[in-house]
């Protein structure tokens, strides 16, 4: 078994709205494959359907070599964007019952839930009612209840959303640990920043269909060459630089997309005239270029 | 199947944790003692009503109050005659009723009660029974003094209902009638009496009225008493007036008679007694039981369901278990909480009956107790129990899967309540009449068949009703569980507003697994 899902012509209806369309896709094992699109693409959906918890209307999905999804349940880690625990269950209760509802024998999944909680640093909370944790502690209890069975697969559905940054960083240490471990995270985001620093795969999902599937490299180097600039001063003047075709400027960082046959380094000259520049390098486009490009909206100029 | 129990397993534990179940748990044997106790509590608290009497006749005052006397001491009698089989509880009887203890329990009580006629009025017993005539000649003259000297707080050692526990006689001041009234009238005011009485000058005429003064016009108990007494004196003083044979006089006002008896399930005659009245009425407690907890506990379902909806903890359970088996442990599981409270209600139905009044002094309440161990009435209850909720629980999941806050559940709830008041509006109409049309008809409509068949145990209804109407409410439940099933798929994982009844229907007429249109489910 060399990829952990394999999705050929996955399509789903609600009524006349398609939300997928025969979407068809290959996750290797061991690589971290990221989910992007707008609000509303299919994300969430597709991800039910490999869940199991909506079926397909068409198409085929195999996951972990299964044609079976409801077989391998036990086998996958699941956190839904929607989520939640119970209020009145205290933390190491919770933990285990979810590890107990993936197979796991009573006594293993008490003990390997007080040791999670231990090694997170929420060993004190315990014992605690869930609805005493605060909003950042019981998303890592979330988190623990997913991989808390060791599962092949781990599929997280906006995992980054509402974090602040030690525990984004703690959810990102997660998903490298999983993949040093040799097993498979997708999770899904629409924060390009994340899906940069940590993805192996990317998946562009938009109105349902796919746009851009292939490595971070492969689907960077689809968009056109830009520069990169690191700056301070008025960024008006990026607009009305000769030569320059579109920018997306940031602020501090802009990134600026020359017209055929301009020449950078003249556009290098110009600028040193009226910005203080930091840095000026040529690259790929950002994953947030290639994001807007595809999903047809304008680049914010 | 072990994920099914796992669910299970978890809501029953979480269940039994809460305040709410121990609540339930304890309300009901509360109840029931209170039942049991208070109106005992309340008999014993009532304090005797005062009262005084304006006699206007000259004699019928003295004469009620020798009634009144002769009913005491026959209440002395029958008292020495009960404890006459026991010899500690003669033992402690005062010296001559001891003495006569076991002769009065030889008599029958119409003796007794003219044994205490004779015994207070003028005359010599002669037209006494023999046996009483013999009792008359060895104790009466004991007994007599006894009487006139005893002290009240000797009788009440008897723990008899004396009438003077009940009602006490005041003097009344003499005078002009107008003072007397107006001096009365302001006692009565002040609540130093409870009533007085204006006996008429004339009460064998019949022709004018005597008067009941009182404050209170709701207790009729003083006035009900005393003027039958009354009543009684007066009749005795027309008969003779008209020198009318008493005995003539009684046998012309006995009224027809009638040995009610019932026939049994197998056709025999049977005569009946006070279990047989218990029985035809117990059925009504039982429903009324019945409602209480199918309905409280499907609530809690439905509740239980909105909950995990609300703290979004149910679709992490979906990446673990199927919608059906979530569904089913569920079910299960809050069937499991909901069967231990109702069983700790039957026993403390059963010790409460067999018990509560040993405890209280009372003797223990037989009839009652054998109710509740009957075995149909037990075993229909906790059977329509259990098919009951499963069809209430059915419903009530799948449209709590639907809501995504308790106020939305509990919008829902109103149209729930017409239908399932059907039920107890009919309880009455059904109890008396366990085997009419409208127990017939409700019978075969699945969402009252539970309560309906309950109602009908005392009639009983005849095994091929049994048997029809429980196929029908089986189908039923299998119906409901599969339609509440398909909308329990789809509306675990919808949010926002709740959807219209028309969308439900629409949700389970399509296929499992087809998600109708509904935009919140796609994102």
């Amino acid at each position: 078994m060399d990829s952990a899902l394999l999705l050929d012509g996955v399509t789903k209806r609600f009524g006349d709205v398609v939300a997928v369309d025969a979407v068809s896709l290959r996750v290797p094992c061991g690589a971290i494959y990221g989910f992007l699109g707008p609000n509303g693409a299919g994300k969430t959906t597709t991800i039910r359907m490999i869940m199991s918890i909506l079926y397909p209307d068409a198409g085929t999905i195999r996951v972990l070599g299964d044609g079976n999804p409801e077989a391998v349940k036990d086998r996958l880690g699941y956190l839904p964007e929607e989520k939640g625990l119970y209020k009145k269950m205290r933390v190491a209760e919770i933990l285990a019952y979810f590890a107990r509802l993936k197979g796991m024998a009573t006594g293993e999944a008490k003990s390997r839930a007080r040791r999670l909680l231990d090694d997170f640093g929420l060993g004190d909370w315990a014992d605690k009612k869930t609805e005493t944790l605060s909003k950042g502690m019981s998303q890592k209890v979330q988190i623990l209840g997913t991989l808390i069975h060791d599962p092949e697969l781990v599929i997280l559905d906006e995992p980054f959303s509402g974090l602040d940054p030690v525990n984004v960083e703690l959810v990102r240490n997660v998903i490298l640990d999983v993949k040093r471990e040799g097993r498979t995270v997708i999770f899904s985001t629409h924060v390009m920043e994340q899906a940069e620093m940590i993805c192996d795969y990317i998946f562009l999902i938009n109105k349902g269909r796919k746009v851009l599937d292939g490595t971070l490299r492969q689907v960077r180097q689809s968009g056109e060459q830009a520069i990169a600039i690191d700056y301070d001063g008025d960024g008006g003047v990026l607009r009305r630089l000769p030569g320059v075709a579109r920018v997306n400027d940031a602020g501090k960082t802009a990134e600026l997309f020359l017209q055929d046959g301009a020449d950078p380094q003249a556009l290098l000259k110009l600028l040193v005239g009226q910005l203080e520049i930091h840095r000026f390098d040529m690259r790929e486009p950002s994953l947030h270029e290639v994001f807007i490009r595809a999903v047809g909206g304008k680049a914010h100029a | 199947m072990r994920r099914i129990f796992l669910v299970a397993q978890r809501e029953y534990v979480q269940n039994v944790r809460t305040k709410g179940f121990w609540i339930g748990i304890f309300f009901f044997p509360v109840l029931l003692t209170a039942f049991i106790v208070v109106p005992q509590l309340l008999e014993r608290t009532k304090s005797a009503r005062r009262y005084a009497v304006v006699d206007q006749s000259g004699w019928l005052l003295e004469a009620v109050n020798q009634r009144i006397a002769v009913g005491d001491l026959q209440l002395a009698l029958d008292a020495a005659a009960d404890r006459a089989s026991s010899p500690d509880d003669a033992e402690k009887l005062p010296g001559p009723l001891r003495a006569a203890a076991s002769d009065l329990s030889a008599l029958t009580s119409a003796d007794r009660m003219a044994l205490a006629t004779a015994l207070l009025r003028s005359g010599d017993g002669a037209d006494l029974s023999p046996q009483a005539r013999t009792m008359y000649d060895a104790h009466g003259d004991a007994l007599r003094s006894w009487w006139s000297g005893v002290s009240r707080d000797t009788l009440r050692a008897l723990d008899v209902s004396f009438s003077f526990t009940r009602y006490v006689q005041m003097t009344a001041p003499s005078g002009p009638d107008a003072a007397a009234a107006e001096a009365l009238n302001r006692r009565v005011a002040d609540d130093d009496l409870f009533a007085y009485f204006v006996l008429d000058g004339d009460p064998v005429s019949g022709v004018g009225l005597s008067r009941y003064v009182s404050k209170n016009l709701t207790d009729e108990d003083l006035r009900e008493w005393f003027g039958s007494l009354a009543t009684n004196e007066v009749r005795e003083r027309r008969l003779e007036r008209e020198a009318i044979d008493p005995g003539v006089a009684r046998w012309i006002q006995t009224p027809v008679r009638f040995d009610v008896r019932k026939v049994s399930a197998e056709g025999a005659e049977e005569s009946i007694g006070e279990r047989d009245m218990l029985r035809q009425w117990a059925p009504v407690v039982f429903v009324y039981l019945l409602w209480i907890s199918v309905w409280s506990v499907s609530q809690m379902l439905m509740m239980n369901t909105v909950e995990e909806k609300s703290s979004r903890v149910i679709e992490v359970l979906l990446s673990s278990v199927s919608p059906v088996q979530l569904l089913a442990g569920k079910i299960v599981g809050i069937a499991a909480t909901g069967l231990t409270m109702v069983l700790s209600w039957l026993l403390a139905f059963f010790l409460a009956t067999k018990y509560l009044p040993g405890v209280l002094g009372a003797s223990p309440d037989l009839p009652l107790s054998t109710i509740a161990s009957d075995p149909l009435l037990l075993g229909s209850f906790l059977a329509y129990f259990l098919l009951g909720y499963l069809f209430y629980a059915a419903i009530l999941v799948g449209l709590g899967s639907v809501c995504n806050t308790v106020s939305d559940a509990q919008n829902m709830m109103p149209a729930f309540m017409l239908v399932l008041i059907v039920p107890l509006l009919a309880m009455v109409p059904i109890g008396r009449d366990p085997n009419g049309v409208l127990a017939q008809v409700l019978s075969y409509i699945p969402p009252f068949t539970p309560f309906v068949m309950m109602n009908r145990a005392a009639g009983p209804p005849t095994m091929f009703e049994y048997a029809v109407t429980t196929a029908l409410l089986v189908v039923s439940i299998m119906i409901a569980l599969w339609a509440g099933a398909k909308v329990f798929r789809i509306g675990v994982l919808l949010t926002g507003k709740p959807p219209k009844l028309k969308e439900i229907l629409r949700w389970i007429r399509a296929p499992v697994g087809m998600v109708p249109v509904r935009k919140e489910v796609s994102r």
